[in-house]
């Protein structure tokens, strides 16, 4: 308080301290570094606001009042009646492979964070993850194609959601281990010491401690990785996904599904986006990128409440 | 009581045996992503060795890239790579960063709890759609706005769109390196009086940098790994000539490989099928370095603290 | 507790598949002859309303491939099947026509669309697989001229116009005014606008583009041969515009510039309105609008015709593909359903011979050069 009236050479004693403390110009630097920073988050967000408002747009002819049809209308020719059932129906089974190849991703998880040796061989697996990680989903598509469809069509039936959700699912293992790596890298040490100290082995502690602790993140991780899956257009491609008309009488749940031809959301997107533009295709495109979007974005939001949660707990 | 003896310090065999199961249950699912890697190099390299036995290897460093008329030109498909992957780290290196820096050092836990997943929202959106976004939006309303020569279809309209994908992808890595950063840092920086700006720019950047490092490496990695954006937004149909001006149309070497297999009236011959197996190996081999790179930096992160 | 809810949701996934599995181990044939019983998927034939005429009641499954062009029309075909009471299952896949034709030949596909003939090669790949086929013609499209509605400086382009903006010898031309000497060298009479000359059409490998060459430019080359200007091997477009594989990409290219030019197929340029402005082409009789009449009576110069292949053993053994192609080539779905897709149907004399073809299964292709 004192500081700020006396008055030397016309300035404040606190204008002097902070002049001396800040080299001069009141910080305008940092106040322009603070404004730049917040802008580049802002533009980052506001791409995610205008994307949604641009699809809203053309979605809105069909979306709500088509919403029943255009979910359990099959893939066919007639804009007016033509359906997103069977894509869905693709997109559901690709998700269910991946979901049953969550355990094999944590199970490779637990052993490289819990049971490996610090060898030679276990750092190349996880160099070899990371780099899986980082290869382009066209290259699993080529993989799929040559080794699933072709090579052992006899298992797969050649292009069909089987080699389609083995695809995706090989595509997103190497991230549901990192990520499940890093939520089990995060227990504390503690918890596993006191139960080895009472005697447990090593799969008893990792089964009534590490996982139960890990669970929310690894549970995280394992939600933004399926995300990812339903999402993925491009291995589909080169799968063999059918893009122009499907119409089956198999049920969303009938695993004969899985021995057809098949196609997925992100194909039929794709696919009705090139159709003539007054044939209303355009805006059936845009809806089924709404009920894409809701999809992933639901499981994302749930990912983040889990993740939440698991933060808060941990304090 | 008899005193302990070794035996019972052994355990119950019967724990132990299921113990070493669970163990080598655990260890083959680890080693199912080698199996899954020599998967893929195998399902490559067969065909991308009876590509290079049968093509003129010449036509790899021609202008075209036209495989139904036998011309290879790699070199067409690397330079729009470069481009679009260039334009895709110029966007999303600021933005990405500069979010980075913001949630770690400067927005409140509170505000960071809220943006930093909205962000990833952003990393879950499915590319068609940013494919999508960047025909309808991007390239009529910024890119063909500020550069009078670009067209609808453009190099540059999917680099921006590219660079929207590996936005949270940056910012993300990059935020954990910063946060990972000792606090003690921090503190001894402001302890000798330097500003906020001063002590992010000056030493927890410096800091993170590995992190950094390994951020843009892997963001370089999705941006050259990433297929439907440069698909729809880039404009070149099954063939692309070569082109260093990102306002033209161009294919990447994704976009190729897709666009072979989709979207074609031209008769298919051997060369035009083991040549997207040359391609796929080729980005096989670009993405392996590129994360072995990333990797050393990962590493040099976590040895330094 | 939450390990416990997810090891149970392992538990029933696992339990899941291994119940699919057992599902899958029925062979593939036996589904034919199960009635699929009522599922929540029974959506099919309920999509639209009149029947169009007799379908069949045979169970099976059919596969077509190929062009993209001609997939619209293959789809509604089936879907109107359907509808006539089909119980088949029909899937139509949009490749390319090559694509369609190495599946086709491999003996992977019941029908193979083709916006163009078979070639030689492909006809040998069938031979040596074994695959015979039925060629069956089912409708015209035309090859539509467009630019901007801005561009009020050109209503009609002669072929020779064609030739000198996109043929061999415009490479490098920016104005439409560059290519006034070869358009009048080639007779032409038209005056060419001095603006911009921005291209975006069809790429090489479209079956959309070997269409114009031979339609559009193909007098132009020969006479330019003729004269020495070009060799045999020049004939083709210039290399330097954007070519893009998606047609409503083309159009938007088109809308992007007030000076464009391009084209595409006639069903797209119909479906953009009035965000393009179609040219008329003059062939040498006058300037000719694009429209379903003046492409079916041949009046309009740049036409194609469509195809389908159809496996002729396939047909044989599966009673619902013969009844599709039945239904396909009975008069009411070369008229109807081919305009409603966008297309133009053929004439009465072609329809009838189509039908023929396919009534006596003639085998093999009239059309390879």
């Amino acid at each position: 308080m004192a500081l700020t009236t006396i008055a030397v050479g016309g300035r404040t004693a606190a204008d002097r301290v902070r002049e001396e403390l800040t080299a001069g110009g009141g910080d305008a630097a940092g106040k322009a570094f603070q404004a730049a920073l917040i802008t580049c988050l802002g533009i980052a967000l506001a791409i995610i606001v205008f994307l949604l408002y641009d699809v809203w747009g053309d979605a809105s002819e069909v979306l709500p009042s088509r919403l029943s049809g255009l979910l359990s209308g099959q893939y066919t020719a007639s804009a007016g009646t033509a359906g997103i059932f069977n894509a869905l129906r693709g997109t559901f089974s690709i998700g269910a492979f991946t979901v049953l190849s969550f355990p094999i991703g944590i199970a490779a998880a637990v052993y490289l964070e819990e049971y490996a040796p610090p060898t030679r061989f276990t750092r190349l697996i996880n160099v070899n993850i990371r780099n899986l990680a980082g290869v382009p989903s066209v290259v699993y598509g080529i993989f799929g194609l040559s080794i699933l469809v072709e090579r052992f069509g006899s298992f797969t039936g050649g292009a069909t959601p089987i080699a389609a959700g083995i695809t995706i699912a090989i595509l997103v293992l190497p991230i549901v281990i990192i990520t499940s790596a890093e939520a089990i890298r995060a227990v504390p040490r503690t918890l596993r010491e006191g139960a080895f100290g009472l005697g447990a082995t090593r799969w008893e502690v990792i089964r009534t401690q590490v996982l139960p602790y890990a669970t929310p993140g690894v549970l995280t991780g394992t939600v933004l990785a399926l995300a990812r899956a339903l999402g993925e257009a491009a291995p589909l491609l080169l799968v063999g996904a059918i893009g122009e008309r499907l119409s089956d009488r198999v049920g969303f749940f009938d695993p004969e599904g899985l021995r057809k031809p098949f196609t997925a959301l992100p194909i039929a997107i794709t696919d009705w986006a090139k159709r003539p533009l007054n044939s209303g295709f355009f805006q059936n495109s845009a809806a089924a990128i709404v009920v894409l979007l809701a999809i992933v974005l639901v499981a994302n939001s749930a990912a983040i409440v889990l993740r939440n949660r698991f933060e808060k707990k941990r304090g | 009581m008899a005193a302990i003896t070794i035996d019972d310090l052994r355990g119950n065999p019967r724990r132990l045996r299921k113990e070493a199961v669970v163990k080598n249950v655990f260890r083959s699912a680890a080693g199912l992503s080698i199996l899954i890697s020599i998967g893929i190099v195998l399902a490559l390299i067969g065909r991308t060795w009876s590509f290079v036995g049968e093509v003129d290897l010449g036509t790899l460093w021609g202008d075209n890239w036209a495989p139904r008329s036998d011309q290879f030109s790699l070199k067409a498909l690397l330079t729009s790579t470069a481009v679009v992957t260039g334009i895709a780290m110029i966007i999303a290196t600021p933005l990405g960063l500069g979010s980075a820096i913001y949630l770690s050092e400067y927005a409140k836990p509170g505000v960071r709890r809220t943006l930093k997943p909205i962000l990833e929202v952003l990393a879950g959106i499915p590319s068609v759609v940013i494919g999508f976004f960047c025909v309808s939006f991007i390239s009529p309303n910024l890119v063909q706005r500020f550069f009078d020569s670009a067209g609808t279809f453009s190099l540059a309209a999917a680099g921006v769109g590219v660079g929207i994908l590996t936005i949270p992808l940056i910012a993300s890595v990059s935020e954990d390196a910063m946060r990972s950063v000792p606090r003690e840092l921090r503190e001894a920086s402001y302890g000798l009086g330097a500003r906020k700006i001063t002590t992010s720019v000056k030493v927890v950047l410096p800091a993170a940098v590995s992190g950094l490092v390994a951020a843009f490496i892997l963001a370089v990695s999705r941006a050259i790994g990433e297929t439907m954006v440069v698909l729809l937004a880039a404009g070149s149909a099954n063939a692309s000539q070569f082109s260093t001006n990102p306002f033209d149309e161009g294919l990447t070497m994704t976009a190729a490989i897709a666009s072979q297999v989709r979207g074609s009236d031209a008769a298919v011959s051997q060369s035009v099928v083991d040549s997207l197996y040359f391609v796929g190996f080729t980005l096989f081999a670009i993405t392996l370095i590129l994360n072995v790179v990333a990797e050393r930096f990962v590493r040099r992160v976590r040895q330094a603290y | 507790m939450q390990t416990k809810r997810v090891k149970w949701a392992a538990v029933a996934m696992v339990a899941g598949l291994a119940l699919s599995a057992c599902g899958e181990d029925d062979p593939v044939a036996s589904d034919t002859t199960e009635a699929p019983g009522g599922t929540t998927g029974d959506a099919t034939g309920e999509t639209t309303g009149e029947p169009s005429g007799e379908a069949g009641t045979s169970e099976g499954e059919i596969s077509i491939t190929g062009s993209s062009t001609v997939a619209p029309i293959s789809a509604l075909v089936a879907d109107e099947f359907n509808a006539a009471g089909s119980p088949a299952t029909i899937s139509v896949d949009d490749p390319g026509t090559g694509d369609g034709f190495a599946l086709f030949c491999e003996g992977g596909a019941d029908i193979s669309d083709a916006s163009r003939p078979i070639k030689q090669e492909e006809a040998d790949a069938c031979e040596a697989a074994g695959v015979e086929f039925v060629e069956i013609e089912v409708a015209f499209d035309g090859l539509t001229v467009m630019t901007n509605p801005a561009n009020d400086a050109v209503e009609c382009l002669t072929t020779a116009d064609l030739y000198a903006l996109v043929g061999p010898e415009s490479e490098g031309f920016a104005n439409w005014s560059d290519g006034q000497e070869i358009a009048t060298a080639l007779g032409s009479a038209t005056e060419l606008p001095d603006v911009p000359l921005d291209i975006t059409a069809p790429g090489t490998e479209s079956g959309t583009y070997d269409a114009f060459i031979e339609l559009a430019l193909g007098d132009g080359a020969e006479a330019r041969i003729e004269s020495g200007d070009i060799t045999e091997d020049d004939a083709g477009t210039r290399s330097d515009y954007s070519s893009q594989a998606d047609d409503n990409a083309i159009i938007s290219g088109i809308e992007g510039s007030d000076t464009s030019f391009g084209w595409v197929g006639f069903a797209f340029a119909e479906g953009a309105g009035d965000a393009i402005k179609e040219i008329a082409v003059d062939g040498g009789d006058g300037c000719i609008e694009p429209s379903i009449e003046t492409i079916a009576d041949g009046s309009y110069p740049l036409s194609r015709s469509l195809y389908i292949y159809v496996n002729a053993a396939n047909a044989e053994e599966n009673s619902a593909l013969a009844e599709y192609v039945d239904f396909y080539v009975q008069s009411s779905s070369l008229t109807d359903l081919v305009s409603q897709a966008g297309y133009v149907p053929l004439p009465d004399d072609r329809a009838t011979a189509a039908t023929e073809r396919w009534t006596a299964r003639t085998p093999g292709s009239d059309l390879l050069g």
